[in-house]
């Protein structure tokens, strides 16, 4: 399946669209959506919403609502991200996704906490990776280390965001398919592909709702055929700002990439 | 100290510049500080883009007629200037940059055929000061949804405002496509804007009796007092209660 994330402001050219095979929620539809029974009805629909950040566990509530989402959406898997963004007395919230350390005492909990999610929902969860701008040292682990043994020790699988491995490779110096070859690529069932730009504060690139690059196409091209368990390819674009014209050709590149 | 208590240490430095300056983080050396320093200044400006454009949404769609986006502040000397004392989320922050909003907006064209621009502005940075301030993000168990058993206080960040113009009358014209610039009406209007304890705003028409609750709910006074101060029988104190501990503008301590 290739697909791209349901952005409200272009409802109605989505649901004529033709080319598309999915589409990923990040909010819920709003009330007022005229276009929301129609997109419903003609898509298979991923939920990929924020339901928490599991280094804790969820709370009663917040599994409520992903299972009332999963069931909303017909949603074959349910998103989540290697997250810790908020502090655990809630104090502070830097409100973007944010990898939490990469140690033992961190996988402990999502291993545990994304167990006791699993047990909860009707469908599989996949996890996605995040990008880091700069390494914490008291990480003890490298990424795809601490990824692998958290893949290995959960029946999760592996949403794979190719622009947050790019973008570490950039900032490590390294090439990104010799980075992505350290990746657990056996476990991956969706990956995420969209362009990146240059960021004036971090001073080189960094996520954005753009195309994907010729590169970028390429390497989601090698990419998957390193997949073996890949169900979906994604446009990760989700902007108010996000035009018709950028969603649709850049699905169609996708689609040709692959 | 846990890896936890460390991750929570990062955040903080992410989110509080003065923390971020502090020896306290700096003698730790967990991280490259120039690269913490981009990183942060990258996530305020991505934190606070957030909230103006919700915030300041309706004066986003009168910037045709104004001149002026809110979100524009962001790129400005002034915005650049209070990074180094910006805490995310807190209210002193938001506070400070929704001041600095409506400085921007107001900077533009003359807005004869929006006379009730200074409400909307008062009315938007009052939305975003009141959303920031700690949250819950899980349940605890511990009643943080403000259904206790103690005394009522009204929560903090609850703000009552007295508008000349009907604002809740236009709002929803103003997000609709429009040629000539949507009216208020002008008549003097009594908001509530709260927040849930999970960051939820919400806002409501008010009376003077709700306005009363509001004021004199200060976390000592009992239910008879508070009933007799405000001048409500204690049926209808406790409706109005139950409607305002739903809009987040009062909890209910444990007594404890």
């Amino acid at each position: 399946m290739v697909g791209a994330f349901y952005n409200p402001q272009l409802g109605a050219e989505l649901a004529a669209a033709k080319g598309i095979d999915h589409l990923a929620m990040a909010d819920p539809p709003a009330a007022h959506d005229a276009h929301w029974p129609t997109i419903r009805e003609r898509y298979t629909l991923l939920l990929h919403d924020y339901l928490g950040q599991l280094s804790e566990p969820l709370d009663e509530r917040s599994i409520e609502r992903a299972r009332s989402l999963a069931t909303l959406y017909r949603t074959p898997w349910i998103a989540e991200h290697f997250q810790c963004l908020h502090t655990e007395d809630g104090r502070y919230n830097i409100n973007y996704v944010f990898p939490p350390l990469y140690t033992d005492e961190f996988l402990e909990r999502f291993v545990a906490n994304a167990r006791a999610l699993q047990a909860r929902l009707e469908q599989p969860l996949v996890m996605e990776n995040i990008p880091g701008f700069f390494d914490v040292k008291a990480s003890q682990l490298p990424e795809p280390v601490w990824l692998a043994r958290f893949f290995d020790a959960t029946e999760v699988g592996f949403l794979l965001d190719l622009p947050h491995v790019w973008l570490e490779a950039h900032y490590r110096g390294m090439k990104p398919e010799a980075w992505l070859a350290q990746f657990p690529l056996e476990h991956v069932v969706e990956l995420h592909v969209a362009g990146v730009e240059e960021d004036e504060d971090l001073r080189g690139p960094w996520i954005a709702p753009t195309a994907p690059s010729e590169a970028m196409l390429a390497f989601l091209a090698h990419a998957v055929t390193r997949c073996p368990r890949a169900k979906a390819v994604t446009f990760d674009a989700f902007s108010p700002s996000l035009t018709a014209d950028v969603l649709f050709r850049s699905v169609e590149r996708i689609r040709g990439a692959l | 100290m846990t890896d936890r208590a460390l991750q929570d240490l990062v955040l903080r430095a992410l989110a509080d510049a003065s923390f971020r300056a502090s020896s306290a983080w700096r003698q730790r050396a967990l991280a490259d500080p120039a690269k913490v320093e981009r990183f942060a200044r990258f996530l305020a400006r991505h934190f606070y883009y957030e909230r103006i454009v919700h915030f300041f949404k309706y004066s986003g769609a009168l910037a045709r007629v104004t001149g002026r986006r809110p979100e524009g502040t962001l790129r400005g000397a002034e915005f650049e200037a209070l990074l180094p004392v910006v805490v995310l989320g807190s209210r002193q922050t938001a506070r400070a940059v929704a001041d600095l909003v409506v400085r921007e907006v107001k900077g533009g064209a003359p807005v004869a055929s929006i006379p009730y621009r200074d409400d909307l502005l008062r009315y938007e940075a009052a939305m975003m000061v009141a959303e920031a301030g700690p949250r819950v993000w899980r349940e605890n168990g511990k009643g943080e949804e403000g259904r206790g058993t103690g005394v009522p206080e009204t929560a903090e960040g609850t703000v009552l405002l007295d508008l000349a113009y009907d604002l809740p009358a236009v709002l929803p014209q103003l997000l609709q496509p429009w040629t000539e610039v949507p009216q208020a009406p002008p008549r003097p209007v009594r908001l509530l804007v709260a927040r849930s304890p999970r960051g939820r705003v919400a806002v409501a028409r008010t009376d003077s009796a709700v306005a009363r609750v509001v004021e004199l709910a200060d976390g000592r006074r009992t239910l008879e007092e508070l009933a007799r101060a405000a001048g409500l029988p204690r049926n209808e104190l406790e409706a109005t209660l139950a409607g305002l501990t739903d809009l987040g503008a009062v909890r209910f301590g444990t007594g404890s």
